[in-house]
């Protein structure tokens, strides 16, 4: 099996758009397809395959600290020990209780350490859910994070691991992962032990800067890169620096996609159910001949 | 805006990534100062910082340091005691050692508690940087301070950065936050105790897919919401429908227009130079120049 990772650093630069593009043409090419979207924050993949037959469980792991009023002295030692400011006196009708702030809490158990009457108590949550489903091109698999959470790296390392149980071990799988954005936790959960990473980047100086951070990142992570340039012609000059930093980097430059209307409503074609138009079936724009012609190309980098 | 001392946030967020969260942002920022008051403008997006494109800042970057595990190897009898204390795992025993791992630890101090003979202290480490300055340059700016944060690259702690970016910001009149992408702890941190959640969308199943996580996010953390609706004219989906149903107000559009792009591209403000785009900004500034009320 192959893993390759659809990433970017900046965000809304066509990730998902190129990770559903690449699943259906690689069906296309008789390869078994998995995909994961590993954006546990906003899985838009499984809208973009047009998922059916889901099914979640939940994802727990962290705990977070309550206090049972009825056996706190308020003697605040637990608020001393607590780094991250979640724990503060409040008052409630005529008494003071101390509480925990469940957005701050990062689940620590120090206070539970310090309390003199064991007021303070580690109590499981649920982090989010996993889930998984079928599409058109073969199964998904996906997270859900409930907002807040801090456990965004290991949901992802989850979904990493039920996508793995789903695919064939046959040297012909591939498994298409739809990384999250920035360079953060989630990020190096949905990169690390790839076979490759695809940077999907657009010529602006924000696509730039945050494609150099993603490439860091994957150099240290020892993940092989390649770049595709989207909204290529957005920008003469952001394009041209784009261009000489792949080279100067020596990272393969796959391909260049024009700024198309079409490519865009391919996308929410795809998710009612279509396929990614092949070669010869007509319906070609340029950013779909681009794109087509960027999944070969990153054949050669991917191999499998 | 009641209150002379208190800042007034404005958190700038959404739940999907490239949706315009920065364009509006430093924009907003920009015509805020220039309408003559009191502006920073804090990049808490620190995986991806962009802010720093649009402005000239002298600033000396400072660390971002955060609290880490040290074992003192001559007096640890390896009892287990911190491991055991440790809930992120970043404690193992081998070989008879008392290991730290640096990327587990929350630099929490439970270990240093639960430590009977005081073998467990605290050393800290860099996890990123905030730099801080005026922003300067060949336009206008008005009394506008950046304050930009960035994570180190191969870091985690996104969060630490961002409370830092947050609180090296200081008092001012206004403060526009630009939050990274997504609903996670990285998003709470910095769209926590603002006033104002502006949330930045487009007109795709993922963008309304998204906003709805966003809206629920500032709902849980008492936040009010208002949207801006980008490259409008451009999808599918009737955002404002979905808004309205909710009670959120939309606040502006911004049209699908290339030219808006291509000015973008090249880190100049869009607001400048085309008229749609500086229309829509003036009455996001306004809504917040009134606190936030509908006017």
């Amino acid at each position: 099996m192959k893993t390759v990772v659809i990433a970017s650093g900046k965000g809304g630069t066509g990730k998902t758009t190129l990770a559903a593009a690449f699943a259906h043409l690689a069906v296309a090419d008789q390869r078994e397809v998995v995909v994961a979207d590993c954006d546990v924050e906003a899985a838009n993949l499984p809208i973009a395959l047009g998922a059916s037959g889901v099914t979640c469980v939940a994802f727990g792991g962290a705990s977070e600290a309550v206090i049972d009023p009825s056996i706190c002295t308020v003697c605040g030692a637990c608020a001393n020990v607590c780094r991250f400011g979640a724990i503060g006196p409040s008052v409630s009708g005529n008494s003071v209780v101390y509480r925990v702030d469940p957005w701050a809490c990062e689940g620590c158990g120090a206070c539970t350490l310090v309390c003199p009457t064991d007021a303070a108590t580690m109590r499981p949550k649920q982090a989010g859910e996993a889930c998984s489903g079928s599409t058109k091109i073969g199964p998904i698999v996906y997270g859900n994070l409930r907002p807040g959470e801090d456990l965004s790296g290991k949901l992802v390392t989850e979904v990493r691991e039920r996508a793995k149980d789903l695919a064939e071990e046959t040297d012909d799988t591939l498994l298409i992962i739809d990384g999250p954005p920035g360079i953060g936790c989630p990020v190096i959960a949905a990169i690390t032990n790839t076979d490759h990473l695809v940077g999907v980047t657009e010529p602006t100086a924000s696509g730039l800067h945050d494609l150099d951070r993603l490439v860091r990142l994957a150099r240290k992570l020892d993940v092989p890169v390649s770049a595709v340039l989207n909204k290529a012609d957005l920008s003469a000059g952001g394009a041209e620096r784009l261009r000489t930093y792949c080279q100067s980097q020596d990272i393969p430059l796959l391909g260049e996609v024009p700024f198309d209307a079409e490519l865009a409503s391919l996308l929410g074609g795809m998710a009612e159910g279509r396929g990614f138009p092949l070669r010869g079936e007509g319906d070609d724009s340029p950013g779909i001949a681009a794109v087509r012609n960027i999944w070969e190309q990153a054949q050669a980098v991917i191999g499998g | 805006m009641s209150d002379p001392n208190k800042t007034f946030t404005v958190a700038v967020a959404s739940g999907k990534g490239g949706t315009g969260k920065t364009l509006v942002a430093a924009n907003l920022a920009v015509a805020l100062a220039r309408g003559g008051r009191d502006v920073v403008l804090v990049d808490c997006d620190v995986e991806a910082p962009n802010d720093h494109l649009f402005f000239q800042v002298e600033a000396q970057p400072r660390a971002v340091m955060v609290p880490l595990a040290q074992v003192d190897e001559d007096e640890c009898t390896a009892c287990g005691a911190c491991r055991d204390a440790c809930a992120y795992g970043a404690i193992r025993i081998l070989g008879g050692r008392t290991l730290v791992f640096p990327e587990l630890c929350h630099g929490c101090g439970a270990c240093t508690l639960a430590c009977p003979i005081s073998a467990m202290g605290e050393t800290s480490r860099r996890v990123g940087e905030v730099s801080s300055g005026r922003a300067v340059g060949v336009a206008d700016f008005g009394e506008l301070t950046l304050v930009s944060g960035s994570l180190d690259v191969g870091d985690v702690k996104a969060p630490d950065v961002i409370r830092a970016a947050r609180s090296a910001a200081g008092t001012h009149e206004i403060a526009v936050l630009d939050a990274p992408p997504g609903v996670s702890c990285a998003a709470v941190a910095s769209v926590n105790d603002a006033d104002l959640l502006l949330l930045v969308t487009e007109p795709t199943p993922f963008g309304l897919h998204d906003l709805e996580l966003a809206v629920r996010l500032g709902q849980e953390l008492g936040v009010p919401s208002a949207v801006i609706l980008n490259r409008a004219g451009s999808g599918t989906v009737d955002i404002e429908a979905w808004c309205a149903g909710e009670g959120v107000p939309v606040l502006a559009r911004i049209p699908f227009m290339r030219e808006i792009a291509e000015c973008y591209a090249d880190a100049r403000l869009v607001a400048d130079e085309v008229a749609e785009c500086a229309q829509a900004i003036e009455a996001v500034a306004d809504f917040v120049t009134r606190g936030g009320a509908v006017a």
